[in-house]
């Protein structure tokens, strides 16, 4: 617009209106919202630079390519992995045990979450008792659940699932109790008893924080599902990583690490489209 | 006058005790009666009390001292007979004006008031119907009230109790919310308790000014402006240059300064 307006005086012409400046803008602002492909572009770009500041430390010759490979290497490995030694199947385990785990973790730690942050009783009874709950390594368990559970998937299953369920359900309760009064003072006053309230208000109000919460927490399955599969385990990704490393194999390490990052990033993706989905009032208030 | 009909208001007094400070009284002995049919209207200087009275009503607070009833009933708790419009915007972000509107009815299983309209007829009783869609966050300040008092009304409450519903928009939308619920208030025939802190809108809108004063807060004055009788319904300037107005308007005002006067006392 600044060109136009120089150009015009250069020309001997005196503009037609003067025209209104445009707002200063700057790269770096507070506040600014992006449309989804300036987002994909940075997202991509983020990416792209790391994965040359990769390949640049693994080509400088700071360490033998055996034991520090390049990201070609890297997904070399991966395509075999998948094409000759069924990593498929370890990947499919990996995610049954996740979505196994974390199911059980949701649908215990939900309702003593909604009850908890809905009522000052029920939150006084738990609160103490998940609190401590909570800051138990959950590895601490592994030789027990080792010796009650074997090494079968039901000991990996209950690690994750202790790994999680008692940060979920606080979490889950400090979510519920950002319920505004107001809201619920409305609800009774429309007439609404305790149960329409608590689901047509204090629910309904926490579902997308409930959300959010959940994608953070999976991020944490994650850690606990990597732990349990190194281990003990036969098949999974952790335990396709503790295999590589008998045989130096460290390209097959990282692509496990990769693989783990990319299934990272999928869940994520997933939970953002539901939430855009499911709440559209959401839009605009604030941007995610 | 025939009892136990409207709101009657016998003694009632509040006294806050919050853990080890010293009680505070925000009401004492506090009794007034409003007919079916009136608007009641709560003014008083900041801090004497008028949100706890109207918490009262409704049965979201229980008063230390007194007794309140509805029509005979005595208040126990909150209920569907008195619709409550906060002054903080409380229409659910996660519904649409129609879904806000109706909510009251959908979750009292009221189908009856459902299928005949009840929604829609509200939503136009306060001109929304060009944004039914939407959901409040696209909404203005007033336009969200608007939702909040449409939802109150669809329910048909026997008494309408509103804290400061216009406190927080321009003089000109706020001077059209009060034309709008007079009119919807006078066809409704709904009976209403409305808190306010502004002259001008207590004479324009009550039947009936209950004045109170603070530390701790009492009714001290009833105040009927009867002179709007002589007034064409609504007309607002006809309204404002009555001299009965400008003498209750001067009498009002002073009570506040005195009120004001006495503000840094304890209680
Ligand atoms: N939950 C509470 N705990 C302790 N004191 C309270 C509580 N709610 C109100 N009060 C006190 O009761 C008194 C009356 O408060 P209230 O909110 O009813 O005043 P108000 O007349 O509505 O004032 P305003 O015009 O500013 O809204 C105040 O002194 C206030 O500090
Ligand atoms: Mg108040």
């Amino acid at each position: 617009m600044t060109v136009s307006l120089r150009d015009s005086i250069t020309n001997g012409e005196a503009p037609a209106r003067p025209q209104a400046p445009a707002l200063k803008r700057r790269w770096l602002d507070f506040g600014q919202q992006l449309d989804w492909r300036r987002r994909l572009l940075l997202g991509l770009t983020g990416w792209l630079l790391f994965v040359f500041g990769w390949y640049l430390a693994a080509h400088a010759g700071l360490a033998s390519e055996r034991l520090f490979p390049g990201p070609v290497a890297v997904m070399n490995a991966l395509v075999d992995l998948f094409m000759e030694q069924g990593f498929l199947g370890d990947v499919v385990s990996s995610i049954r045990r996740i979505l196994i785990s974390f199911s059980l973790a949701v649908a215990i730690a939900l309702p003593l979450g909604l009850l908890m942050g809905a009522f000052a009783r029920i939150d006084g009874l738990l609160n103490p008792l998940l609190g401590a709950f909570r800051y138990l390594p959950a590895p601490a368990f592994i030789p027990l659940l080792l010796m009650w559970l074997g090494t079968g998937d039901s000991q990996k299953i209950a690690l994750l699932l202790i790994g999680v369920v008692f940060f979920l359900a606080i979490m889950l309760a400090d979510v519920t109790r950002q319920v505004p009064a107001s809201f619920i003072e409305t609800a009774k006053t429309l007439g609404g008893g305790r149960r329409v309230v608590l689901w047509t208000v204090v629910f309904r109000h926490s579902l997308p924080g409930y959300m959010d919460t959940c994608r953070q927490m999976l991020a944490v399955s994650w850690t606990y599902l990597v732990i349990a599969e190194i281990v003990a385990a036969t098949d999974g990704i952790g335990a396709m990583m503790m295999r590589a490393k008998r045989f130096v194999h460290v390209d097959d390490i990282m692509a496990g690490i990769v693989t783990i990052g990319l299934l990272g990033l999928a869940f994520d993706a997933l939970f953002r489209l539901v939430y855009r989905w499911r709440f559209p009032y959401l839009r605009g208030a604030h941007q995610r | 006058m025939h009892t136990a009909s409207g709101l009657i208001i016998e003694g009632a007094g509040k006294t806050f005790r919050a853990g080890g400070r010293d009680p505070r009284v925000a009401l004492e002995g506090v009794s007034l009666q409003l007919p079916p049919g009136q608007v009641g209207v709560l003014l008083g200087p900041s801090g004497c009390g008028k949100s706890t009275l109207l918490r009262m009503v409704a049965g979201l607070e229980e008063p230390t001292a007194g007794a309140l009833s509805l029509n005979g009933r005595p208040v126990t708790g909150p209920g569907r007979d008195r619709g409550m419009v906060f002054q903080s915007y409380t229409s659910f972000p996660w519904l649409t004006v129609r879904q806000n509107v109706a909510y009251g009815l959908k979750i009292t299983g009221d189908h009856s008031s459902l299928r005949e309209g009840a929604v829609e007829h509200f939503i136009q009783a306060v001109r929304l119907q060009d944004v039914a869609d939407a959901y409040p966050h696209e909404l203005s300040g007033g336009m969200r009230q608007r939702v909040a008092i449409a939802r109150t009304l669809a329910n048909h409450p026997e008494l309408l109790l509103m804290d400061e519903p216009f406190g927080a928009l321009d003089p000109e939308t706020r001077w059209q919310m009060q034309e709008l619920l007079l009119g919807i208030v006078r066809k409704e025939r709904t009976t209403v308790l409305l808190v306010s802190h502004d002259i001008e809108e207590a004479l324009y809108l009550g039947d009936v000014v209950f004045f109170l004063s603070s530390h701790p807060g009492r009714l001290r004055e009833v105040i009927r402006p009867d002179f709007k009788k002589d007034v064409p319904a609504g007309d607002r300037e006809a309204l404002l240059d009555h001299p009965e107005y400008r003498r209750l308007d001067m009498h009002i005002r002073r009570l506040m300064s005195e009120e004001g006067s006495t503000q840094g006392q304890p209680a």
